[in-house]
């Protein structure tokens, strides 16, 4: 039987504060205030098809608007770090023990629960990542895309449960190259009846943004039909958060 | 009924038209020669054949026309406004990149050709590429402008905020430039122009659905633009498609804009806000 994950990268201004002020985030650069329309929607989304999911949540979001971040919680789903302001994890050197905690202490504070579970942003790691996260009491990453189940990092990396991705489930991949709604849908269950007809793990990667994300209302009801076809295809196929995931890879 | 929109219409619609004329390559710093004259397809053959499909859906539009394109064709923009649509304004080289403190400058440039072309000011702005700054506004202001369209914040009209202080006399009405313009699919993706009207026919699905403000962006160029007869052909049967539906209006974006900055119970102020989520 297949196990799959909707996982959320809460992407709002974090990602256009990396390059520019607040009070200039205008034009193209104006697309993470999108934020609350696309969470919005992917909540009504979730509820409707009762699915749990994982929100990989920057720090800084997290600090912006706490509010926002414990909704999301209330509502029954994962909450998970996802650097501070979506740093290159692979340049931070020395900093990035600290940050990490950062990181960490920002969602703590904000939903008064320590996350199990990391993904880095724009999936860029150092070799130091995993042993910084163990440190710290994770149990989880979910940032490689190289396997088709989760498995568990060796003892000298941290030893974390490794709940993988997959780049074609991704909205960002196709939404990036600016395919159709037709052709996103076509890739997405191709892509699923494969890992479906081997009984493989699937992680599926949404963002809230109207840019590469799906929270423009056209691209909601893409995700919807989506789901509907995996229920009506598919039956048999279990939603689980990446956190049960790991667990269950754990056990 | 959501009683947003003029006549308890369910969905506005505004077909905006980006001439980006030769100005685009020479901005750039290319001669609009061979390869690059991609631009000059604008004045010669594309926006003639948007003011003839335009006329023949009875549908008002908006162009948005950069200073210099104006300067090398001021008869066919002339004849746009003839025609009874909007002209707004859009860069004066098409500067998608950062001008700096110039900017000011470059949008006096714009508006004062433009003035003079229509013989009356330009009320609208575009921003070409994206670029914007906390100069814009100010400027747009001085100026006595009363839309922009150009952000990716909202799929609703919006009042912004400038230096802290929400305009009431100015609105934004905003563009999606991921899905609803023909350069990402012709460009970036390279889609068969059948595929792009279905892509289309479902974005307005669901703005109809939501009763939203659907903007559609097209460039009348060839190259990455829907000048040529297939692809203006894809808009031609997309407005067939739309007028299907009941309770559609089309707008001129300054009408729309007049009309929004008349009735300011309906928009939200400055940046979007977690009462979103109820």
């Amino acid at each position: 039987m297949t196990t799959f994950t909707l996982s959320v990268n809460l992407h709002g201004c974090s990602v256009e504060l990396r390059e520019r002020e607040a009070p200039e985030l205008l034009g193209r650069y104006s697309y993470g205030k999108y934020l609350y329309f696309g969470i919005e929607r992917i909540l009504a989304l979730l509820d409707r098809h009762t699915v749990k999911a994982t929100f990989f949540v920057p720090g800084f979001e997290a600090v912006s608007d706490p509010g926002l971040i414990r909704e999301v919680a209330a509502a029954g789903h994962e909450i998970a770090a996802h650097g501070y302001l979506l740093e290159d994890h692979s340049q931070l050197g020395e900093r990035e023990p600290e940050l990490l905690a950062r990181a960490h202490d920002a969602l703590c504070r904000a939903t008064g629960q320590a996350p199990q579970g990391w993904r880095a942003p724009d999936g860029m790691l150092s070799r130091q990542t995993m042993r910084h996260l163990a440190a710290l009491g994770y149990m989880y990453d979910s940032s490689f895309q190289d396997d088709d189940h989760p498995y568990r990092h060796a003892a000298e990396e941290g030893g974390l449960v490794e709940v993988p991705q997959n780049e074609m489930l991704i909205d960002a991949t196709l939404f990036n190259a600016r395919q159709t709604h037709d052709r996103v849908l076509k890739n997405w269950t191709e892509e699923f009846a494969g890992l479906q007809s081997e009984g493989c793990y699937g992680c599926m990667t949404l963002h809230p943004r109207p840019d590469y994300g799906v929270g423009r209302p056209s691209r909601i009801e893409l995700l919807d039909t989506f789901l509907r076809h995996i229920r009506r295809a598919h039956p048999e196929v279990g939603f689980a958060t990446c956190l049960e995931v790991a667990r269950a890879a754990a056990a | 009924m959501h009683g947003r929109w003029p006549d308890n219409a369910q969905c506005v619609v505004t077909l905006t038209v980006d001439f980006d004329g030769t100005s685009k390559e020479t901005g750039l710093g290319q001669m609009p020669l061979g390869k690059f004259s991609h631009g000059r397809y604008s004045a010669r053959r594309g926006v003639p054949r948007y003011l003839g499909l335009f006329k023949k859906h009875r549908v008002p539009a908006t162009f948005f026309v950069p200073g210099f394109d104006a300067e090398q064709t001021p008869d066919v923009v002339r004849a746009i406004s003839d025609a009874g649509h909007d002209v707004g304004a859009h860069g004066y080289l098409h500067e998608s990149f950062s001008v700096g403190d110039q900017e000011p400058i470059l949008l006096r440039k714009t508006h004062r050709i433009l003035t003079e072309v229509l013989g009356r000011p330009p009320v609208g702005w575009r921003t070409p590429g994206g670029g914007k700054s906390l100069l814009t506004l100010r400027t747009l202001k001085e100026l006595n402008y009363i839309y922009d369209s150009s952000e990716k914040d909202n799929d609703l009209p919006f009042f912004p905020e400038v230096d802290g202080e929400v305009l009431m006399d100015f609105i934004n009405l905003p563009d999606n430039t991921s899905s609803l313009d023909d350069f990402p699919f012709y460009r970036v993706s390279y889609t068969p122009p059948s595929e792009v009207l279905a892509h289309w026919k479902q974005e307005f699905d669901a703005t109809y659905k939501e009763g939203g403000l659907f903007d559609l962006i097209v460039h009348p160029r060839t190259g990455f633009g829907s000048g040529s007869p297939t692809r203006a052909g894809v808009v031609d049967q997309l407005i067939d498609y739309i007028k299907t539906f009941p309770g559609i209006v089309f707008f001129r974006m300054d009408e729309l804009a007049r009309w929004c900055i008349a009735n300011p119970h309906l928009w939200e102020k400055g940046s979007p806000k977690r009462s979103a989520l109820r």
